[in-house]
């Protein structure tokens, strides 16, 4: 991700570190600053690039679908992969209807799903959702929280860093129940679960989940 | 061939009882990072600042050392490792390139490698999302690459890839625990 933090001189501040899972929107041309706190940074010397704080991880449908290769049960097809950076709750509150700092993402407001880099959704075939067609490919994929439903946009601005969308590439949007969770979820989480009609891609943090429900 | 089997079985074993456990995954030991070349292009896309197209992408899990020997120990000589940890290093090239005077074509493909003490035989290969290298098929390999190891005096403690702009492309680094390579992609 990042080389050294000088080469883009990006200021990296602690005080800005809790921020890196939210996303507050400058709509000004001021600077774009980029936090990239390091995770244990006595254990993680690194002359390159640290170790973030908020990982990135991968979910296939198929679920475990490289796991599923290695074993030999290559008879279903892969069809589809997110790609997202894993943020932790850190007992902060994240959803509510207050402004950072007192909620990490406010009701309302645009949402990376996830951290760092704009998170990545890709269908090796064409899908179906919400009656919307959607073609084999890659995109961006965000969320505008509320308390009842998530606004989930898919969008065309691939390979960008998720601090704010570019909304004149958005391309499908799609709102879906958000429903309160008895556990709570430290950790980001973007999963893919069978469904009778494909797939549902479960989105959780906190105390709240979404489904999109994918028509394969 | 039994043993084999019986390993696989485990371990399919152990990783559904993982699994089971909580509906949700947990965070990776050796967590996931990527690096694209030009560096930090991202950041620069925002910033209106990518002047230069997007030319590569790594993904790669990154396991620390954690007070182990890596190489020759951990990872031994001679033998195919996945350059990371969990799925297989995935590297993504937006436009042609070659390496070892190899034209690889713009697509996916994944990284493998063949440790030794002097040399790293780097190996790309068009077998995509998979596991390890576990399923390593070397009749998929498209190009391999023998590059000289470098010993480095500090410790990088997380395996790390990272690309370097180069005279005539780009490079990427590779580097865990005390030792470094370089390899040279041609664009």
């Amino acid at each position: 991700m990042l080389k050294h933090t000088t080469t883009y001189g990006v200021i990296i501040t602690l005080i800005a570190c809790c921020f890196t899972s939210c996303t507050s929107i400058s709509n000004n041309k001021a600077p774009v600053e980029i936090t990239r706190p390091v995770i244990e940074p006595a254990k993680t010397y690194n002359p390159y690039v640290t170790v973030d704080v908020s990982p990135l991880d991968i979910s296939y449908y198929p679920v475990n679908y490289p796991t599923q290769l290695m074993n030999g049960n290559d008879s279903a097809a892969l069809l589809a992969r997110v790609i997202y950076s894993r943020p932790q709750k850190n007992g902060r509150t994240i959803f509510g209807n207050e402004a950072p700092p007192k909620c990490v993402q406010q009701y309302g407001n645009y949402w990376r799903l996830g951290a760092n880099e704009a998170t990545e959704i890709e269908f090796f075939k064409a899908v179906t959702i919400a009656g919307k067609k959607m073609a084999k490919g890659r995109y961006v994929i965000y969320c505008i929280p509320f308390e009842n439903k998530w606004t989930i946009v898919f969008n065309s601005n691939l390979y960008s860093w998720g601090l704010h969308p570019d909304t004149t590439k958005d391309l499908v949007t799609v709102d879906i129940p958000a429903e309160k969770t008895d556990k709570i979820i430290e950790y980001f989480t973007m999963v893919f679960q069978e469904s009778p009609t494909g797939a549902n891609l479960i989105m959780a943090w906190d105390n709240a989940k979404a489904v999109l429900p994918i028509s394969f | 061939m039994k043993q084999f089997f019986a390993a696989v079985v485990i371990l399919c074993f152990l990783i559904t009882g993982a699994r089971a456990q909580s509906k949700l995954p947990p965070v990776d030991k050796s967590p996931m990072d990527m690096s694209y070349y030009p560096n930090g292009y991202p950041v620069l896309k925002i910033q209106d600042k990518a002047t230069d197209p997007i030319v590569a992408r790594v993904i790669y899990s990154r396991p620390q050392k954690n007070g182990r020997t890596i190489f020759g120990d951990l990872l031994e000589y001679g033998k195919v490792w996945r350059l990371g940890a969990n799925e297989a290093t995935e590297i993504e090239f937006y436009q042609n390139v070659k390496i070892n005077n190899i034209k690889i074509k713009k697509g996916r493909y994944t990284l493998y490698c063949i440790p030794y003490a002097d040399k790293w035989t780097i190996i790309v290969n068009k077998d995509t999302d998979t596991w390890g290298s576990f399923k390593y098929d070397i009749k998929k390999d498209l190009a391999r690459i023998d590059l000289p190891v470098q010993k480095q005096t500090e410790i990088t403690e997380a395996f790390v890839m990272a690309f370097d702009k180069a005279a005539n492309g780009a490079s990427l680094i590779i580097a865990w625990d005390d030792v470094k390579v370089s390899l040279p992609i041609i664009f």
